[in-house]
Parts: C-alpha cells; sequence; structure tokens
C-alpha cells in the first residue's frame, strides 16, 4: 500500500447528475508509467484533478504517496502539467520557471530544466508570444522543475506536431528512465502503446480495461473485414475463425474479427474473396466494443 | 512568497494600464488640478490639498488594478497552477497583498516628488515621512476590496466593479473636488467613507493638524470590512479554482 504512488479506492465525482467518474478504484505502483486512455468526457482531466486535489471526491478516497494530494503537492513530490492555461502574462519563460522552481524546496538546477524541455533559447521571451508548441514544452518544463517523483500529464501532446510529439515523449522517456511515476491521459492509442507500460481505459468514469498495451490491443483489435458475396444466405460467416458479427447490406458482408488474419484465410479457402477490404477499428468502435463487454 | 511578489511586481511594470493608471495620471491629475483656475493665496491651499487627494487617489487606483489582475489570473488558469505548486494558499494571498501594498508606492512618490520639485510644496521632513507612511499604511483596505472583487467576480465584472469603486469612492470621498465644497448631506456622506477618511488623515499631517481619531477609527473599520470580504471570496474562489 505504502509503495503505491498513486491509490484510488472506490472514488465517485458527480457534476450535477454527470457522474463524471463513477466508483473507480486504481493503484499506482512507484515507477510506473501509465497511460488513461478515453475518449473526450471519459473522466481522465476529472480523475487527475482528483489526484491533484483541485476537486474533492464525492465518496472514496484519493491518496498520493499515502497521504493527501496537498500533502505531495507542499513537499514537492507530485507535480503537474495542466493541458491549457497557467502561463501567466507579461512574465518571461525565464520569470516563470525561476519563480516556480523557487518554490520547491529541492529544484533540478534551471539549466538542466531549460534543456530538456528545450527552451534555452527561449529564457527571455514573453509568455504570450510563445507558439503552442513551445508553450506546451514550458508547461512541462513547470512540472519538471522540482523534479517531483510523481508526473501527472494531462493530454500533454493535444496541442504538438509529430515531431514535437516524438521530442516531448524523449523527454519524458528520460525523466521515466530514473524511477519517476508518470501517469498521463490521453486520447490517442498510439500513444499509449508506445510509451506507458500499462495503460488504463477508461470510459464514462469507469475502468473497462486495464493492462500492458499488448493485452489491450487484444481487446479492442476488432477489424472489419468486407467482401462481395453472391449467395444469399450469410449464416456460414458467423462460423469464420476470428468473426464476433455479420452485418450484410445487399451483396455486401461486413464482418467484426478479433483475428483478421485467421478470418481472411478462411475466406479464401472458401473462395469468397471478393472485393475483399480490411478495415482497422477506430478507437471509437473498440470503446464500444470494450464498454459493450463491461455491461 | 517573495518570489511570488518579485514576480507580480515585473508583471505589474509591463502593464500599460497599471503605468498610465497607477503613475501618469495622478501625476498629471496633480499638476493640472492644482495650477489651473486657482489663483493668488488659494494657490498654497491647492498645490497641498490636491497633492494628499491625488497621491490617495492614485493609490487607491493601483490597489484596485492589483485585485482585477487577480480575476484575470484565475481565467488564465495561473490560480490553478499555484496551487499545484508547494506555495501554501495563505502565501498566495499574503503575496498578492504585499503586491497590493508595493504598487500604490509610485503613484504617492510621484506626486509627492512632483508638489516638492513643481510645485515648489515646502514642509518638515516629518511631516513628509508621515503623509508617505499613513498613505501607504492606509492603502491596505482599498488593496483588500479589490482582492476581495478579484476573487470573488470573473475578470470583466471584476475591472467594471473596481473601477466603479474606484470613480465613486474617488468623488464622493472628496479626492476630486474638496469635500468642503459639497452640499452638507454628501459632505455627511463623505466623512463615512473609507476614501475621504484615508485622505483626511494625511491631509491633517499636510496642514500642520493632528489627524482625528474619529477618521482613523472608520477606516479601521472599513480595513476589518474589506478584510473580512477578501477572505469570503477567496474562500468561494478556492472551490472553483
Amino acid at each position: 500500500m505504502t509503495n503505491n504512488a498513486v491509490s484510488l479506492n472506490n472514488v465517485t465525482k458527480c457534476f450535477g447528475a454527470v457522474r463524471a467518474v463513477d466508483d473507480l478504484s486504481l493503484d499506482i505502483p512507484a515507477g510506473q508509467t501509465v497511460a488513461l486512455l478515453g475518449p473526450n468526457g471519459a473522466g481522465k482531466s476529472t480523475v487527475l484533478r482528483l489526484l491533484l486535489g483541485l476537486l474533492a471526491a464525492d465518496s472514496g478516497t484519493v491518496r498520493v504517496f499515502g497521504g493527501a494530494p496537498e500533502a505531495a503537492i507542499r513537499s514537492g513530490r507530485l507535480a503537474a502539467m495542466p493541458q491549457e492555461g497557467g502561463l501567466v502574462s507579461r512574465t518571461t519563460v525565464g520569470e516563470l520557471l525561476g519563480f516556480v522552481s523557487g518554490t520547491y524546496r529541492a529544484p533540478l538546477p534551471l539549466r538542466e530544466v531549460m534543456a530538456v524541455a528545450g527552451l534555452e533559447e527561449l529564457a527571455g521571451r514573453r509568455v504570450e508570444r510563445l507558439s503552442g508548441g513551445q508553450a506546451q514544452r514550458l508547461r512541462f518544463a513547470l512540472a519538471l522543475a522540482g523534479d517531483p517523483e510523481l508526473i501527472l500529464l494531462d493530454e500533454p501532446t493535444a496541442a504538438l506536431d509529430v515531431r514535437a510529439r516524438r521530442e516531448f515523449w524523449e523527454s519524458m522517456r528520460a525523466f521515466a528512465a530514473r524511477g519517476r511515476t508518470v501517469l498521463f491521459s490521453t486520447h490517442y492509442l498510439e500513444e499509449a502503446d508506445e510509451y506507458a507500460d500499462r495503460v488504463v481505459v477508461i470510459d464514462r468514469g469507469r475502468i473497462v480495461a486495464d493492462g500492458t498495451s499488448r493485452e489491450i490491443k487484444r481487446l479492442v483489435s476488432l477489424t472489419t473485414v468486407s467482401v462481395t458475396v453472391s449467395a444469399p444466405e450469410t449464416a456460414w460467416l458467423e462460423l469464420l475463425p476470428g468473426v464476433t458479427s455479420v452485418e450484410s447490406r445487399g451483396e455486401r458482408a461486413h464482418l467484426r474479427t478479433r483475428d483478421a488474419d485467421a478470418t481472411v484465410l478462411a475466406l479464401a479457402e472458401a473462395g469468397a474473396v471478393r472485393d475483399l477490404e480490411v478495415v482497422p477499428a477506430a478507437l471509437e468502435d473498440a470503446f464500444i466494443a470494450l464498454t459493450g463487454a463491461d455491461v | 512568497m517573495l518570489g511570488y511578489i518579485r514576480l507580480e511586481i515585473a508583471r505589474a511594470r509591463r502593464d500599460p494600464g497599471y503605468v498610465i493608471m497607477g503613475f501618469a495620471m495622478p501625476v498629471v491629475m496633480y499638476l493640472l488640478f492644482s495650477n489651473l483656475g486657482v489663483a493668488g493665496d488659494d494657490h498654497g491651499w491647492a498645490v497641498l490639498h490636491v497633492m494628499v487627494s491625488m497621491a490617495a487617489f492614485g493609490a487607491i487606483g493601483s490597489a484596485f488594478n492589483n485585485g482585477t489582475g487577480i480575476a484575470e489570473d484565475r481565467t488564465a488558469g495561473w490560480l490553478r497552477q499555484l496551487r499545484i505548486t508547494p506555495l501554501a494558499p495563505v502565501q498566495v494571498v499574503a503575496g498578492k497583498a504585499g503586491t497590493g501594498m508595493l504598487v500604490v508606492l509610485p503613484a504617492i512618490a510621484g506626486v509627492c516628488l512632483s508638489a516638492a520639485l513643481l510645485n515648489e510644496v515646502r514642509l518638515e521632513i516629518w511631516q513628509w515621512v508621515s503623509i508617505v507612511l499613513l498613505l501607504w499604511a492606509g492603502s491596505l483596505p482599498f488593496t483588500l476590496l479589490g482582492l476581495a472583487i478579484g476573487y470573488r467576480f470573473s475578470g470583466q465584472t471584476a475591472a467594471v466593479l473596481n473601477i466603479a469603486a474606484n470613480l465613486v469612492l474617488a468623488i464622493v470621498g472628496g479626492l476630486w473636488l474638496p469635500a468642503e465644497a459639497f452640499p452638507s448631506w454628501l459632505k455627511a456622506l463623505a466623512e463615512w467613507t473609507p476614501s475621504f477618511a484615508y485622505a483626511d488623515l494625511a491631509r491633517k499631517i499636510a496642514f500642520g493638524q493632528a489627524p482625528g481619531t474619529g477618521v482613523a477609527l472608520i477606516l479601521t473599520g472599513w480595513l476589518v470590512t474589506f478584510g473580512v470580504l477578501a477572505v469570503y471570496g477567496y474562500r468561494r474562489a478556492g472551490r472553483v479554482v
């Protein structure tokens, strides 16, 4: 229990009639890099705000390093990078970073933080004149400044282009490699896949899947295989390996499958590969599949 | 907390609204009001009377401007960012109040220096020191009212409320036109305002009289009232950040 960086127990948080977080329990041992994956409105940001003590849970307990979030922030063990905002106007990058760094008892050397976040050449730049990517790097630097043991990132790469995204994750990896705990929210499956040790899929405030990215991918890889079939009856298609459901529209049959390779091979053996089309599941489909499985 | 005040002062310096309203305006208004249309014997009275009025007016404006900034900070997510640093909430409020106590100084110093250098106002050293200290310390209630408004209301509303409060306090408190010229009912009202009490304390010193305990009590009453409002506003804001 004390080894957990994060411990949520039966946490519920409602906004009016909406259950943003619904009886959610989650433990994250120190040292893990965890992705909180879910569509917009799934409750990711609410979970992170609860963990920062910016919101109070309606019921259940929220613990960070075994204590209240506020205590973890006060001691400099917990830091976070908000999705937006937080950069106050009429300051320079250097001033803002210097100030935040100065609030910590044992901050990282400023030069190191600037280097990790790629801000060396921007120290004198006014905060309101930063580009989206630069602003995001500054938010990251502010979160790193106190050398926290646990860092929370709310959709950290949402405003970044592909290159900036890659650079960001490289810095993040370097940080995690020092034994730090990272919890980030994202709605990019690929991002969770590539950078997290563990993926927690959340939807409508509940955890619908929790495992390594490989486990999650197996769970969500519902590929659609479409073929044109001349015979009117399609019941046999449902018996093919991997197929979970079949939908027919005119001559076109759409097969949902957990194992596209096996399904396609079986179709080929049956000589039914006319206008074959294989479409990987969109993330939304995956969520529908996951939440459907949960109900 | 000192780091926070330093950052806020750096921000204020780059705020054109503050530089104009908190320094240039009171000085220019002082030089205009004390020299235009004031003849002969009245001139000596005007340069001194208006000096205190305009220093007070500028200080109150700066104190309010500081409060308006809080509403903007909240909109920009800055208050939330502060909450995820090790700074305690009370340090943030104290830092902002401390900033308020510093940003009033340019108006006070600017007007007093213009009086001494351009209008040839001559006072004893102890008078200068007392006037500046009273104007400085007496600005605290206004800083607190600014904080109360800044925490309680959102950006645009807070800005409008602060400007309105500034103008009402300036006019009714006799900072623009001396309360002596008011009809008796307005003068009676004026004497209960914090702005009148604030300026009157320093003005008595300027004219070689002892400040009244009555006005000191009135200003203290407002200090407590605005302090309570500021705490209330902050508590409320804490829940919605």
